[in-house]
């Protein structure tokens, strides 16, 4: 694809497979459609827009793909075939995603049949300085690591006098890779800081329950965005249809803001978009912050290798708002200081990293700092909090932290998810906070302290609801099933670096 | 239609036919492709370029493969002709509005000529072609071969066709491959003018673990045909033996071929046929041969159903049982039926632009019976050839049934 416009039209219609619904005959159409071909000019007007970003198609037949077109062949052998929906009133042309395949174990008939999840990934290869294509025409199967979830709007059913999170979601791809004792997600090859922060929102929305509709802004913090310029919110924003979608103009109303500080891109924003959903007087009912990364490291042999030890690929999506709140944001403390223990400058394809400046100076003296600093603004002693969550770049740093800060196992385990999936850099604190929130029971503190390199730290503290519970029942997909699935997928050395560096 | 009303229609004849060889012709550039092709046929037709009264011409993306815009005035330059030119996707399409130009009384002799210069851009030819027939499917990580086996596949499926069966049919979709290349060694323009056989076909599809192999697919192909067409009255004038285009149709369908309610078979193809055999006022059992576009072995099997031929779902029975004794033609409802007798596309080659000149050409060649060693053996007097052409998967279809007077 050379031409942006013609980009433009293509995600608009497949990053989200929109379609058209004729409501006198009933027909149903993939792409939109002003009328339809059956009923003529009678229908103008009588086409609802229907799409299938919820749905779950059928598999009906497929073919494998040894020899792609040029622009698929990073991908590997892979499955295409033919999707239906809505029992065959719509079908599409569709690719399976996230498969290593055996070609030599291939049986169609073993694919054909089978319930799919429209995903949402890179479309093909292009050059590095082209538009990053993408696409919803990329399955994989409902039965497998994604399951299908339904979305359902649910009304509000109590406002809270503080604001605080409302649902949330975090998205791990099912790659792994296994080293010692640490295991770290991998995304696939069509799988970069766009597309999982794409999928943290969608779990976050079925989750909570809320009307996406009413979600005025959408901040996307990361420090692995595959464009300098041009940010991965109005993605978030339009697949999502965040904010009232305004279509004879093409837009959605909303706010949608990139955010970079290392890996606390994400997390300095949660009392923004807390307090601006308490702003009075401005109809903002709810924000969405995620923290999304496909964590950068140099191979092991160059300047900065050291990360490629830990480095993950994960997102994690908070919704803030003051209906319906599972954990109310109690306050917070931040601190800030030039510390250059982490960086990467314009055009450098990795990071570097200062080694063990990283640790005392860097991260002890701002997560230590951030903690101690909220506990006295809060007059918190440490046994008034039940967990605390803190960055996790390895295991080691954040078991000492919460050592040092008086804090036992039992409070910080929950929350330290680095040897599942890696560091998640923007993505890892609010990882921890979503595994405990998992698990948390109504009227438990929850105590946070993200960090990011350069240097900072918030630190917060959040006090769980009794509709954490009910809400529970809503997301299948939580941190414990992304860490412990079964169809999870082991890969080597080699082919996470593969997939590691993309399409 | 009886002898009288035929008289009648004022059909417009084809009066000399030409083509290159198909395949690689990397010393050769497009015009000297056209070049070769058109002399060839105003030499047999025996025109003169200043009689022409207009020219239609296809290439189906030689804008893309080649670099070039405006064909029509690289052809002006060539022929020193200012006559109206219009250019089309395919051959059949060229002819097609040739035919309606020429039956409207506009013009009396026109040149219909179609080029593709494929191997020039080997490398991405492959995307060229998948784009260009379903951009959705492209993104979707389609390729030109995996529709076919998407069909295939539906069709196995929809005919419950398993276990010993299903090798039985396997091994009927090789016997096409077979016989075309069989039929290619006697065709001194074919691209692949050697035999193969059944084991070799399945063998490729095995390496491959695919339902279609390699052999199961036409070729990338160079190549020019081109043919003079005149109203009756003209063409009277120039031979005593016109090929007369007594059906032409075309039917369109769905870009997206997932997206068409039909999966087993092109609804375009049977359309346009029922259209053709309706003008010429025959029924499909008065065909005796027709050059069918196989892009893959499953193409042709799918067309005989398409077209009328064969019953649904069971043309491949038809073939198998034609081939296993194979004499040069199938036999389907016990009558014979002489299929792409150059090669088809599989072993003939399968130029875009040009491939439906080719079809043309040879249905014109065993009509005449100036097909020397290729010429078939018909029950009684060979007088009905029809031939069909695709582009797209399917999206459009073209029939064009020929008669010999």
């Amino acid at each position: 694809m050379s031409s942006e416009p013609i980009e433009r039209r293509v995600s608009y219609i497949g990053d989200r497979l929109r379609g058209s619904l004729c409501d006198i005959c009933k027909k149903e159409y993939f792409r939109v459609r002003d009328y339809c071909g059956s009923c003529g000019r009678k229908s103008f007007g009588k086409m609802k827009n229907i799409d299938f970003f919820y749905e779950k198609g059928m598999l009906e037949v497929c073919t494998l793909i040894k020899e792609p077109t040029n622009k698929f062949t990073k991908l590997g052998p892979y499955i295409y075939g033919i999707i239906s929906f809505h029992n065959g009133k719509v079908r599409v042309p569709g690719r399976l995603t996230d498969g290593i395949l055996k070609e030599e174990e291939i049986d169609l008939s073993s694919f054909e049949d089978r319930e799919v999840v429209p995903r949402f990934r890179r479309r093909h290869t292009v050059q590095q300085s082209d538009v990053i294509p993408t696409i919803s025409l990329a399955f994989t199967f409902a039965d497998e690591y994604y399951p299908h979830q339904k979305h359902e709007i649910v009304k509000p059913k109590k406002e809270y006098k503080t604001p605080g999170i409302v649902g949330y979601g975090a998205y791990v791809p099912k790659f792994r890779i296994k080293e010692k004792t640490i295991e770290r997600s991998v995304p696939f090859i069509d799988e970069d800081a766009i597309t999982t922060a794409v999928e943290a929102g969608k779990m976050a929305l079925i989750h909570s329950g809320v009307d996406p509709s009413l979600i005025g802004k959408v901040y996307v913090g990361s420090e692995s965005n595959p464009y300098a310029v041009k940010p991965i919110a109005a993605k978030v924003a339009q697949v999502l249809k965040l904010g009232k979608e305004e279509q004879t103009d093409g837009v959605q109303s909303v706010d949608a803001i990139d955010t970079e500080f290392a890996c606390k891109a994400a997390t300095s924003m949660f009392k923004d978009a807390a307090a601006l959903t308490y702003y009075p007087g401005v109809h903002t009912p709810y924000a969405m912050v995620i923290g999304t990364d496909n964590s950068q490291a140099a191979p092991r042999d160059e300047l900065g290798g050291e990360l490629d030890f830990f480095v993950g690929c994960g997102a994690s999506a908070f919704i803030f708002g003051m209906h319906d709140v599972i954990a109310k944001l109690e306050g917070w403390y931040s601190c800030t200081s030039d510390t250059p223990d982490f960086w990467r400058r314009d055009l450098e394809p990795y990071p570097r990293h200062g080694g063990r400046f990283t640790g005392e100076p860097a991260y002890f003296k701002h997560v230590v700092k951030a903690t101690k600093g909220l506990m006295e603004r809060l007059k918190l002693q440490v046994s008034d909090i039940n967990y605390f969550v803190a960055h996790q770049p390895n295991i080691r740093f954040p078991v000492k932290a919460a050592a040092a800060l008086g804090f036992k196992e039992d409070q910080y385990m929950p929350g330290l998810k680095v040897a599942n999936f890696g560091n998640t850099y923007s993505g890892s604190s609010p990882m921890g906070l979503a595994a405990v929130l998992d698990r948390a029971k109504p009227n438990e503190r929850i105590v946070m302290v993200s960090y990011g390199s350069g240097a900072g730290s918030d630190a917060y503290s959040l006090v769980t609801t009794s509709q954490i519970e009910e809400k529970r029942r809503r997301q299948k997909f939580t941190v414990k099933y992304q860490a412990e699935n079964e169809h999870i997928e082991y890969i080597n050395y080699v082919t996470y670096r593969r997939f590691k560096l993309g399409f | 239609m009886g002898d009288h009303e035929f008289m009648q229609h004022k059909f417009p004849a084809v009066i000399g036919v030409g083509r290159t060889r198909f395949g690689e012709h990397y010393e050769k550039d497009h015009e000297k492709l056209v070049e070769e092709s058109w002399l060839k046929a105003s030499d047999a037709a025996g025109i003169e370029r200043k009689n022409l009264d207009a020219g239609y011409f296809s290439d189906y993306f030689l804008q893309i493969t080649n670099k070039v815009g405006i064909e029509e005035g690289f052809l002006s330059e060539l022929t020193e002709l200012h006559i109206p030119m219009e250019k089309m996707r395919s051959f059949s399409s060229a002819f097609l509005n040739a035919c309606h130009a020429v039956q409207s009384g506009k013009y009396n002799l026109v040149l219909v000529g179609g080029v593709e210069k494929m191997t020039d851009r080997w490398d991405k030819i492959r995307d060229d072609l998948m784009l260009l027939e379903d951009p959705w499917s492209y993104y979707a990580g389609c390729t030109p071969e995996a529709n076919h086996e998407l069909m295939l596949r539906e069709y196995i499926k929809k005919y419950k066709i398993s276990g010993e069966t299903l090798e039985k049919f396997n091994t009927a979709l090789a016997q096409i491959a077979v016989k075309n290349h069989q039929h290619a060694t006697k065709n001194e323009y074919a691209q692949f003018q050697k035999e193969i056989d059944v084991d070799r076909v399945l063998k490729a599809r095995a390496k491959a673990h695919k339902p279609l192999g390699r052999f199961d697919f036409a070729p990338v192909s160079d190549g020019a045909t081109a043919l003079v067409l005149a109203s009756s009255e003209v063409a009277q004038t120039y031979t005593d033996m016109p090929v007369y285009v007594v059906g032409s149709s075309s039917a369109t369908d769905y870009v997206t071929f997932p997206s068409r309610d039909e999966r087993t078979g092109f609804i375009a193809s049977t359309i346009a046929m029922k259209n053709a055999l309706k003008r010429a006022g025959i029924s499909i059992r008065d065909i005796q041969i027709a050059e069918l576009y196989d892009q893959s072995t499953l193409l042709e099997m799918i067309s005989l159903e398409d077209l009328g031929f064969a019953k649904r779902g069971n043309a491949w029975l038809d073939i198998y049982n034609s081939c296993k004794d194979y004499e040069g033609f199938y036999e389907i409802n016990g009558q014979k039926l002489f299929v792409n007798t150059n090669g088809g596309l599989k072993a003939d080659g399968n130029p875009l632009g040009a491939t439906g000149g080719a079809q043309i050409f040879e249905v014109f060649k065993q009509l005449r019976g100036e097909a020397s060693e290729r010429q078939v053996e018909a029950d009684g007097d060979l007088r009905f050839g029809c031939t069909l052409e695709l582009e797209g998967f399917g999206t459009k279809a073209y029939t064009h049934i020929l008669r010999r007077d």
